[in-house]
């Protein structure tokens, strides 16, 4: 089938969407060169800036969450595809409000690559003050002892959400990358896709599901899961994919939890709904107390159909930085 | 046959790399698809139109300069893997050929073992890992041999090319173990792997560019 989807040039995607967001958010966010995401007001000089890195065609996500109390430079590459290290090392000197800057990098290849290329140019033009956080929350594939092969998934928004909190509350580098560290190494995120989705800069599918099969751990750019099943109800899906990330993070009855769904693109907010209200249901049922929660589309794939489950053990001192204000396009709290 | 690459030669090859891929970037988008995202063709389309502007744009005659300046340009242009490591393998050769007006065949083996050396400090991907590594590993060995067999600059960068295809068509019965195509496992079998096959069409380009400088 002939891709339908609303663009001109697909050499002309990024740029064009990016113009966009900049123009209905002017009080917010700016686009400036090498295509940085950055704080229409930046931040007091004095605290820790918070930069990061990813290819669009994921939004919101990342840029979309640029704002007070989480990211100030978001640096966004070309469709599923990182950004280059000169325009990563330009977002880290800038971010830099005399505090240091943390650098938030989601688990996946081209990402890590030009991540650590850039930290490789941070070394040798002097800039000490930079320290490299790596989400890779995916239970799909590989075990928890094997982090390095873990994909970063939606759990990197609490993180920008708690790490920015931290930073806006005048927190030091290191306190600021504990908390992101600590937050990083208690969660667990599941994808599930129905439906694949066109790629909008080849009009190709990104991969192909027969009708009646899900596929239960499906990456963000239709890299391939634990295994295709039956498609199953809300109900039996989310209690299935709970159990896998409960059993994974070790949670027990007492612990606390915040709990994300987030819908990849095609699934509708209805069913988010239904599928949270059966983890919030089990997680009563267990005696585990949901702190913290959202239901959003936050970080998508096109119109693939799906969904991630996402939770992480929080402190009383990360519930509160989930819960101070933040000013976002995307995330407001006040 | 010219002896030594000096900057006209390496903007010949530079450029060779570039038309080479540019032409064949719908079959590394088609490869890349059956085992990515599909989007391979694409980054190094893009990525090569940076190279020509970089090379275009130089004007300092001098290898390590223009060598360089298409590093960094290929790591601006991002696109996923395909900037760092395509970008490094450049940057890398500038370093290699660093201080040098030209360079005979020894030294262009030297400076491509540079690249390859700067290209593994950035990737624990390893021969048979079903990546550019399996190109480009036969790639510079192949090159190191043919000139310590004697042969001159043009002959053993054409050798070069020869083993980049062979490596690059091996991976097709590799199982993918980096980069995002690990996670299709067995489903990669089949496929060569599309980065293998944009170091052998770079390898090409680039051999094609030099034997149309020397027959000039």
């Amino acid at each position: 089938m002939a891709m339908k989807k609303f663009m001109n040039d697909p050499e002309n995607l990024v740029s064009e969407l990016l113009e966009g967001y900049a123009l209905l958010h002017p009080g917010k966010i700016k686009v400036i060169e090498n295509n940085l995401v950055v704080r229409a007001r930046p931040k007091d000089e004095g605290k820790v800036g918070i930069v990061t890195l990813g290819g669009s065609g994921h939004e919101p996500a990342l840029s979309g969450f640029v704002g007070e109390g989480m990211i100030d430079i978001s640096v966004a590459g070309e469709i599923f595809a990182a950004p280059g290290a000169p325009a990563c090392l330009e977002a880290l000197k800038r971010a830099d409000r005399g505090a240091g800057v943390l650098f938030v990098v989601l688990n996946h290849p081209g990402d890590v690559l030009s991540a650590n290329l850039t930290m490789q140019m941070v070394e040798k033009q002097g800039l000490k003050n930079v320290k490299q956080l790596l989400t890779h929350e995916d239970i799909a594939g590989f075990p928890r002892s094997d982090p390095d092969q873990r994909r970063g998934l939606v759990g990197c928004i609490p993180v920008y959400k708690l790490v920015g909190a931290a930073a806006e509350a005048g927190k030091s580098l290191d306190e600021v990358y504990a908390i992101g560290e600590a937050y990083e190494r208690n969660m667990a995120t599941l994808a599930v896709a129905v439906t694949s989705a066109t790629h909008p800069a080849t009009g190709e599918a990104m991969f192909e599901l027969p009708d009646d099969e899900m596929e239960i751990g499906m990456g963000q750019h239709g890299e391939a899961g634990t295994g295709r099943t039956q498609f199953k109800t809300a109900d039996e899906t989310a209690e299935t994919m709970l159990n896998m990330l409960l059993a994974d993070l070790g949670v027990e009855s007492g612990d606390q939890l915040l709990v994300m769904v987030n819908g990849s693109g095609a699934t509708t907010l209805m069913e988010l709904f239904i599928i949270f209200r059966r983890v919030h249901q089990v997680l009563t049922e267990k005696g585990i107390k949901v702190a913290c929660s959202r239901v959003a589309e936050d970080l998508t794939v096109q119109e693939m159909a799906g969904f991630q489950m996402h939770i992480g053990r929080v402190t009383d001192e990360m519930v509160d930085l989930w819960n101070a204000p933040c000013d976002t396009p995307f995330m407001t709290v006040r | 046959m010219a002896e030594t690459i000096g900057y006209d030669e390496m903007v010949r090859m530079l450029r060779g790399a570039a038309e080479k891929v540019t032409t064949q970037h719908e079959t590394l988008s088609k490869l890349d698809a059956a085992i990515g995202d599909g989007d391979h063709g694409t980054a190094m389309r893009r990525a090569m139109g940076c190279l020509a502007k970089a090379v275009a744009d130089n004007r300092s005659r001098d290898l390590a300069s223009v060598l360089n300046d298409v590093g960094w340009a290929i790591l601006s242009a991002g696109g996923g893997s395909t900037g760092p490591l395509f970008g490094t393998f450049f940057m890398g050769m500038g370093e290699g050929a660093a201080d040098r007006a030209t360079l005979d065949a020894t030294a262009l083996a030297d400076a491509f073992e540079a690249a390859l050396a700067t290209v593994r400090k950035q990737t624990k991907a390893e021969p048979g890992d079903k990546t550019i590594i399996d190109a480009l590993v036969p790639a510079v060995e192949g090159l190191r041999a043919a000139v310590d067999e004697g042969l001159g600059p043009a002959a053993a960068l054409a050798r070069a090319a020869d083993a980049a295809e062979q490596g690059a068509a091996a991976t097709k019965d590799m199982q993918a173990r980096f980069g995002k195509a690990r996670n299709l496992g067995e489903r990669t079998l089949g496929t060569p792997d599309p980065g293998a096959t944009s170091v052998s069409l770079i390898f090409r380009g680039m051999a094609d560019g030099l034997s149309a400088a020397e027959s000039n």
